[in-house]
């Protein structure tokens, strides 16, 4: 199947301003989104994940400013652009964003006990979206919440429909902004950290839902997340991120089984399911870099114990290690010496190539 | 939801209760010339007779009884000093609509002006009708009425063309006082709602209405203004008070046959009887706005059930 684009980070550089300072939260960003795929964004917290996604929308903090390239989304297939890209980069106006919003991307927030309106019932909200969206008034309305309602898993939707989201717990809550959101019939999915509120096995259902309604409704996922075993139930394709750049990019198997980046290393090494019984769990030692100051070579080599002299003068480019695998690294550059990742990652390879 | 109004009325009524029997017995502890219409011409007998015949003589649990006792009758005493030997009832009865009147135009004026003002403050925060809103806010906070009253008096009857005696038919005569009673409240509900809405707009569910497409006037009315207006809710019984309060001054100072200008009037002939009885209705238009505040929360929240304990607020 040819992959197709439909949406296209290309250079994007985005800026805060604080009382005068100015942060630079998204460094050289560049990104092709496919069409139906399952995109993975992981990264520390503070990386910038939610600010490269919230540009997506246009919900960037009004102190926030994208100051230099593009953001070429193709899905529009209205009379205004047939198959043509618009710049939403160059969005400024509200009046812009309502032909986004909802209906071409939407987005899921992280914390479902405060992303409903508690006065309001529920039918009434998923009804508002509906309205928007699809033009539906009176009998069919009510039919078309109802069964918003069934298709994210609500039992009884009749009745629960006229409820409060008080009413609801987190994990129904998540479900009802699940709602809305298809509600709106989307072709993107942003879903920022949808399950980091929920425990353990109500985080499985909602993923679960998500992968199922993806296949049904023929979505795009973009799922925001550090927890790489998400990552691994959900994404097609998986994007590290790192002080408001990507550092690797390859489809899951490729990220999880022969990463490269040094960091990517450092965060495999992290997760629990991979430590040594009896031995102390990885830890990245030291803090993300300042982004109020210039960062001169690799962002991550102040942290890397066996960062190259180069990473510190001059920044990596991205080096293709297949069609659809690449990294910033200086290690993969012809002339660089010989590094081996850390034991975790050498195990992993082993497991996979015994498997495979 | 009856038995939470019930119990809520309930509660009310001892609210009453206790400010009654507080300003009686203090009315007691008062010269008892204050119930004398022309003490000094009297004798001592005649003065004896009179205390023995109002019933002043009996100890306070008695006459705070007896008083309740006439109350249930609907019989407030007679007024002694203000007028000789009338019925306080009968005084009151033709004020009491005037000053309802003035009342409910200041508090809908208010409520007219103050929340588009408090809307307009918090769509444009940061901006020129912010700063300006703010500014009449301070002006409204940190001058004393009195100085505001008396200007919009001064050059207000003469910008409308009123004469100096007020003139309950004639519409225009209302203009002045309506809108000073007005003002204090207009600054309160525009500072409340502002903040509120302020408050109301960062929060997630109005990212998420944002997210789905809703714009404009839509967010700012379904989502913004409608739950800020639940927290607001609490200040109306504050706003009934500031009402009445400003009506005493209002009504003297426009000579409004109202009954807050009867307070100032009583008060300073020392009519004991007049006194509570006027005392009596304030506390009571205070306690409907307490309770009225009550209740409209109830029905704009759907989180506090009706006295029930699911409620988790
Ligand atoms: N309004 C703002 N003003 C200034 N800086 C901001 C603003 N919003 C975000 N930032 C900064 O941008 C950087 C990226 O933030 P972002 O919220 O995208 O992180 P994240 O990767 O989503 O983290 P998390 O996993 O904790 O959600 C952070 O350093 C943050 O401090
Ligand atoms: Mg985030």
């Amino acid at each position: 199947m040819a992959k197709k684009t439909i949406l296209s980070v290309k250079d994007l550089n985005v800026k805060f301003n604080l009382r005068g300072k100015i942060l630079h939260a998204i460094r050289d960003v560049s990104i092709d989104v496919y069409k139906g795929e399952s995109l993975a964004i992981v990264g520390e917290s503070g990386c910038g994940k939610s600010v490269l996604n919230k540009n997506f929308i246009g919900m960037l903090d009004v102190n926030g400013f994208v100051e230099s390239g593009e953001i070429l989304y193709f899905g529009l297939n209205g009379t205004e652009a047939p198959g043509q890209a618009v710049d939403l980069a160059k969005f400024k106006k509200e009046r812009d964003w309502l032909k986004i919003r909802g209906k071409e991307i939407c987005m899921i927030l992280q914390d479902p006990m405060t992303s409903l309106n508690p006065l309001k019932t529920i039918g009434s909200q998923i009804a508002e979206a509906i309205r928007l969206h699809q033009n539906l008034k009176g009998a069919e309305l009510k039919k078309a919440v109802i069964k918003t309602l069934e298709d994210v898993g609500i039992e009884d939707a009749k009745r629960r429909c006229r409820q409060y989201p008080h009413e609801f717990s987190g994990g129904m809550r998540q479900r009802v902004v699940i709602a809305i959101a298809i509600a709106c019939k989307p072709k993107i999915l942003i879903c920022d950290e949808p399950t980091t509120a929920l425990d353990v096995t109500i985080q499985a259902q909602i993923l679960g839902l998500l992968k199922e309604l993806k296949s049904k409704l023929d979505l795009t996922i973009i799922f925001i997340t550090h927890d790489l075993g998400v990552v691994a139930n959900i994404a097609d394709r998986v994007a590290v991120m790192y002080a408001g750049e990507f550092v690797e990019i390859g489809m899951c198997e490729e990220v999880f089984y022969d990463p490269r980046h040094p960091y990517t290393w450092a965060l495999l090494s992290s997760l629990p399911q991979l430590g040594v019984k009896g031995k102390e769990l990885y830890s990245i030692k030291g803090a993300p870099p300042n982004l109020f100051k210039h960062i001169e070579g690799d962002a991550f080599a102040v942290r890397n114990p066996k960062a190259l002299k180069i990473d510190f003068i001059e920044k990596p480019p991205f080096f293709d290690i297949t069609p659809t695998h690449k990294a910033r690294t200086w290690l993969l550059d012809k002339r660089a010496p010989k590094v081996e990742p850390p034991e975790y990652i050498r195990n992993i390879r082993c497991g996979k190539e015994k498997r495979g | 939801m009856l038995k939470y109004i019930s119990k809520r009325l309930l509660r009310s009524f001892l609210t009453l209760f206790i400010i009654m029997s507080i300003t009686f017995i203090l009315m007691r502890q008062m010269p008892i010339e204050g119930y004398f219409q022309n003490y000094d011409k009297l004798s001592e007998a005649q003065i004896q007779n009179g205390i023995r015949m109002l019933g002043l003589d009996k100890p306070m649990p008695v006459q705070l009884f007896n008083f309740y006792k006439n109350l249930l009758k609907g019989d407030l005493g007679m007024s002694l000093r203000y007028r000789n030997n009338v019925p306080v009832t009968e005084i009151l009865a033709p004020k009491i609509p005037v000053s309802v009147r003035l009342g409910v135009m200041a508090i809908l004026l208010a409520l007219i002006l103050g929340l588009p003002l408090g809307t307009l403050m918090a769509r444009y925060k940061g901006k020129l009708p912010d700063h300006l809103g703010t500014a009449f806010i301070v002006f409204i906070q940190a001058v004393p009425a009195a100085v505001y009253y008396l200007f919009l008096q001064l050059y207000g009857t003469e910008l409308l063309g009123l004469g100096l005696l007020f003139d309950p038919d004639k519409w225009t005569a209302w203009i002045l006082p309506v809108f000073s009673m007005s003002l204090g409240n207009i600054a309160y509900y525009a500072m409340w709602l502002r903040r509120f809405m302020v408050d109301q707009s960062t929060k997630d569910y109005v990212q998420l209405a944002k997210i789905k497409g809703v714009s404009g006037s839509k967010l700012m009315f379904r989502h913004i203004f409608r739950n800020a207006f639940v927290p607001m809710v609490q200040y109306l019984p504050a706003t009934f008070l500031n009402t009445v309060i400003g009506s005493i001054y209002i009504e003297s100072l426009y000579s409004i046959p109202g009954m807050g200008g009867l307070l100032v009037d009583v008060i300073k002939k020392q009519d004991n009887t007049m006194v509570q009885g006027i005392v009596l209705l304030f506390a009571t238009v205070g306690v409907i706005g307490l309770v009225l505040g009550d209740l409209l929360m109830v029905v704009l929240d759907p989180r506090i059930s009706f006295g029930a304990k699911r409620g988790n607020r």
